[in-house]
């Protein structure tokens, strides 16, 4: 099957190089566009038909008390930040469970950072490609031994929680010392312009940056192309192998700016951030209308992926469902949410759209 | 850095003479204690902790606990972590009665495994004491000589009343007053016998209302979603506890996260984390319960060591420090060492 849609991309001997390229990417534009317009169609009415929901039903519509929504938008990022560069693994075709533990190491190194003296703008920067040098690492092995990401990146999750917990000593680690409320950088991070948390302008601008490069630059192309047949991209001429590693990267700086958000916030490092995100944001990518196996799924669905999944859990706490069974709920309802998702892409894909 | 130290040699010498003072006073004049002339009391006594513990900051606070009372007294000590792993535990132990120690200070925590290695090594002439966590019967469950640890029920009980206390101070109405607990694993025993000593304390004041929450593990936002969530969607919280040291580091966020003026939910907890100093700091959280893990490890070292020498068992609850924003100052430069 793979080797025949593979072997569809191949050229005549005698084909012009450069024309194929441009074919290619015709190809390709269309196919992105195609994504966008399904992807992009069902999660909005998912995610305007929960907000409605929780409005409605929630004692006194509390669910849309400014409290209850400022709390949502400045903590869904701690998640959603990582969970968007997972999404764009996750349409090149790949996994990272290691998220759940490069993002406390990044915060422990951070931390040490800070205590050595840095000051917290220069850590910042310093932060960013080391969290890309830990993505760097999971893509290497996945392209260099070729086995499951999933394999790779649930190793390399273990290896570094033990490193981070070792190192550690799990204690937190306080770094008001360094970063008190309300300074700069605090400011910069998880401060408020207006009525809105930064860390909500944070996310936005990093799902916006993404998807500009996911739906209108070559690289995004070949992240699709990657994702949806491995075979028919190399043979486009698609370094695949570099493809994976970039997005493995792009999530990697993701959890060190994560990671620095979330400590600041908190106040502290702590052994336990990030712990279970690597799930979550699986479950957040796919409630959006990416594909697990890859080549399928939009930035606006994967944004707003993560928001029902974090709003899901709020909103069923304020219904005041028994908070023991929150859990139950969560799970009926990304299964509920995959259907919809994906009886409404076959109707909207067989009505020619 | 050097009023730190001087915290910590104080805290030392306190603990030292409090043990000098309450333990060994009244027999000090004994010959049986007098150790010969040049030489610490305990020299050549040899002592084994078997844990289940893992390589984790409570753990280094008992073996400092533990190395402190050793380098007093003279002897040697050891430290055995099994990482929670029961048969590892189980190997290290055999391990410890085939290294003939003077005695054995063994975590319990499995009703019924323990039963007969601990008989076995009474029998083969050592002294095996339990630490940090004992037989649900106690005693009547299992041969250990004695046990030393916090009652985690009766600490449960002393943050509950201290907040139910504070709570009536201020003149509400405790027959409608609701109280919710946070808990990062709810099922977990921790969760299960702290709440019930809440839950005693709860009858005490005549509150009726109760709900456990699910923080949804020990990742930080997550309970913090969780805490703030409930606190919307519950206004009637009159009290907010934290079962553990995580959800207590999230109460002050989550309080303020759903508007709440400080104390205006009465908040406690457990453990020391940097939130809830904070907390402490700042007047949202009342009061949180200091394990004191460290005289797990001390008094574990002294009581085999009294054991070899006068045949004393006691029973020593560690736990239950209540810490305040008025000791908090003090307490906070010991955390990570002694605390």
């Amino acid at each position: 099957m793979e080797a025949k849609g593979a072997g569809s991309y191949l050229p005549p001997s005698d084909y012009p190089a450069k024309r194929l390229v441009v074919d290619v990417e015709r190809k390709m534009q269309r196919r992105t566009i195609q994504n966008l317009s399904l992807g992009g169609f069902s999660t909005p009415l998912v995610f305007i038909i929960t907000i409605l929901i929780f409005w409605a039903f929630s004692p006194g519509h509390r669910f849309l008390d400014p409290r209850n929504v400022a709390a949502i938008a400045k903590l869904t990022p701690d998640l959603g930040v990582v969970a968007l560069g997972i999404g764009v693994l996750m349409i090149c075709g790949e996994f990272d469970l290691s998220i759940a533990s490069v993002l406390p190491t990044c915060s422990f190194i951070f931390t040490q950072l800070l205590m050595a003296g840095v000051s917290p703008f220069v850590a910042f920067v310093l932060l960013l490609p080391i969290g890309a040098v830990f993505g760097l690492i999971n893509g290497l092995l996945v392209v260099r031994t070729g086995l499951p990401s999933f394999i790779i990146t649930l190793s390399t999750m273990l290896f570094w929680r033990g490193i981070v917990y070792v190192a550690s000593g799990l204690m937190p680690i306080s770094i008001l010392p360094y970063i008190p409320t309300g300074s700069p950088f605090a400011q910069m991070l998880t401060g408020q312009i207006g009525p809105v948390p930064v860390q909500l302008l944070w996310f936005l601008g990093i799902a916006l940056v993404l998807g500009v490069v996911l739906h209108f630059g070559r690289l995004g192309n070949w992240i699709y192309a990657t994702g949806s047949n491995q075979d028919a991209a190399r043979a486009m001429g698609v370094d695949v192998r570099l493809v994976k590693i970039v997005c493995y990267m792009i999530v990697g700086s993701l959890c060190a700016f994560a990671a620095m958000m979330q400590a600041t916030r908190l106040g502290s490092f702590a052994a336990t951030q990030g712990i279970g995100f690597e799930l979550k944001a699986i479950a957040a990518v796919v409630v959006g209308g990416t594909s697990l196996r890859g080549g399928v799924g939009s930035m606006v669905g994967i944004a707003l992926g993560v928001f029902i999944i974090q709003i899901l859990e709020n909103g069923l706490i304020l219904l005041r469902v028994p908070v023991f069974g929150v859990n139950t709920f969560i799970g009926l309802a990304v299964i509920l949410f995959v259907i919809i998702n994906n009886l409404t892409n076959r109707q909207l894909a067989g009505q020619g759209f | 850095m050097s009023s730190q130290k001087m915290h910590r040699r104080d805290f030392l010498a306190v603990t030292a003479a409090a043990a000098a003072g309450g333990l060994l006073a009244p027999m000090i004049a004994s010959d049986v204690l007098a150790a010969p002339a040049g030489q610490k009391p305990a020299e050549g006594m040899y002592f084994r902790l078997v844990t289940h513990g893992g390589d984790d900051p409570f753990w280094a606070v008992v073996k400092q606990g533990m190395m402190d009372a050793a380098e007093l007294y003279g002897c040697k000590a050891e430290i055995d972590l099994a990482g929670s792993d029961l048969a590892n535990q189980q190997k290290k132990f055999q391990e410890a009665v085939a290294s003939k120690p003077n005695g054995i200070a063994l975590v319990i925590n499995d009703d019924q495994a323990w039963d007969k290695p601990v008989e076995d090594a009474l029998a083969a002439g050592i002294p095996v004491i339990g630490i940090n966590n004992d037989d649900k019967e106690g005693a009547a469950g299992n041969k250990r000589l004695c046990y030393i640890g916090q009652n985690e029920r009766r600490a449960g009980y002393i943050i509950g009343r201290t907040l139910f206390e504070a709570g009536k101070a201020k003149g509400i109405d405790l027959t409608k007053a609701h109280v919710a607990m946070a808990a990062e694993v709810p099922a977990a025993m921790y969760a299960q016998v702290r709440s019930a000593g809440v839950k005693d304390a709860m009858a005490e004041f005549g509150i009726t209302s109760f709900e456990m929450i699910d923080g949804g593990g020990i990742e930080m936002t997550t309970n913090e979603q969780r805490i703030t969530a409930y606190l919307l969607a519950h206004p009637e919280t009159t009290f907010m506890l934290g079962a553990g040291g995580i959800c207590t580091d999230r109460l002050t966020s989550a309080l303020k996260n759903a508007g709440k003026a400080p104390g205006e939910v009465i908040a406690g907890g457990f453990d020391t984390a940097p939130g809830t100093v904070e907390g402490l700091k700042s007047d949202y959280v009342l009061a949180t319960i200091d394990q004191q893990q460290y005289l797990q490890g001390y008094f574990a070292v002294i009581v085999l060591y009294l054991y070899n020498k006068l045949r004393l068992t006691p029973n020593i609850d560690t736990g239950g420090y209540l810490v305040t924003k008025e000791n908090i100052e003090f307490i906070e430069p010991l955390s990570g060492k002694y605390r």
